[in-house]
């Protein structure tokens, strides 16, 4: 498994049980357990640890000595972290934002198909010789502005993409807006779907419900 | 030693002036700082590598990994062009900074 170059001198030379291979795997075990540290920058903490080992022992210390000496000034996991996060936190940002957007896109999609069941009910309405609820033909109408929201919704999340890096995660306000503007969406044109039918089962002819 | 803000904000600077020197990786720019400023300025390793990462992210920087010779594998960080622009941009600030502070401190000798 440990595909680093083991020193031979320091193997032999070293008399207690300390294996610094071993103790610098589990150090770095316990980084990579944080979604923070991606593997690259786990890599570049070893190399930087043992830089930092190999300069010590070569002031005197033991292998152990330089090794505890280490990672304490690279810092504990817990204190590291959040500075990783501050970094990595943007791309996690920058993701979400596409994820809503498309989770936005579609409810809008959707919201514009249930637009087009008044219509289907507006043959029904005609043999019957009745109009639609004016309600539902001002929405029917107005449906083809179901475009605007995820436009809008995209030019946002490319701004996003392209503004300069901050550390700042600003995906719960879009994921707010995008859903509270789909709620709102959602109520008339549910309506609107809605009152036809009542309208019909109004207009249904009374021999129809007998056998 | 440097306050916590005024570390924040020379981190940058200091990164690119060192880097004017040659690449470099993480260790080695701890070590040049801290020898450069007496070991007045002692960064961190939690604090230098994510900025490392950000400046990259900028384009300021690029970097690669390399095996060095040691035989152990390094992460060499490079100016680019974007990081001499805002090296540049850097200087004029500090330098600004500097002038007004070196004049009034000059005028009011009384002051320290």
């Amino acid at each position: 498994m440990d595909e680093r170059p083991r020193n031979p001198h320091e193997v032999m030379e070293n008399t207690s049980q300390f294996d610094l291979n071993a103790s610098l795997s589990l150090w770095l075990a316990r980084l990579a357990q944080s979604p923070h540290f991606r593997n690259e920058n786990v890599a570049e903490m070893e190399s930087h640890v043992r830089d930092s080992v190999t300069r010590l022992r070569s002031q005197g210390l033991s292998e152990e000595e330089s090794f505890l000496i280490a990672i304490r000034r690279a810092g504990s996991v817990a204190k590291l972290e959040p500075e990783f996060a501050k970094v990595s936190r943007s791309w996690a940002n920058l993701i979400i934002h596409g994820l809503i957007l498309a989770f936005f896109s579609m409810g809008c999609f959707f919201l514009w198909g249930i637009t087009r069941i008044p219509l289907m009910m507006a043959v029904e309405h005609a043999k019957l010789g009745a109009l639609l609820p004016a309600f539902s033909q001002l929405i029917i109408r107005a449906a083809p502005w179901l475009i605007a929201p995820p436009l809008l919704a995209t030019a946002y999340c490319v701004y996003v993409w392209v503004r300069p890096a901050s550390s700042k995660s600003s995906w719960p306000g879009f994921f707010a807006t995008a859903m509270a503007i789909l709620f709102l969406l959602a109520i008339p044109i549910l309506m609107a779907a809605f009152l036809p039918l009542i309208n019909l089962i109004d207009h249904i002819p009374v021999e129809s419900f007998q056998p | 030693m440097l306050t916590k803000e005024l570390v924040a904000a020379s981190t940058v600077p200091l990164v690119l002036s060192v880097l004017t020197e040659g690449e470099t990786y993480g260790y080695a720019l701890i070590q040049r700082v801290r020898e450069l400023s007496g070991g007045k300025i002692e960064w961190t390793e939690g604090m230098l590598y994510p900025v490392l990462h950000w400046m990259e992210d900028e384009d300021m920087i690029e970097s690669e990994w390399r095996e060095a010779e040691t035989g152990r594998k390094r992460k060499y960080y490079r100016l680019r062009k974007e990081g001499r622009k805002a090296l540049h941009e850097e200087k004029q600030q500090w330098m600004s900074v500097h002038e007004t502070l070196t004049k009034l401190w000059k005028t009011r000798p009384s002051l320290t």
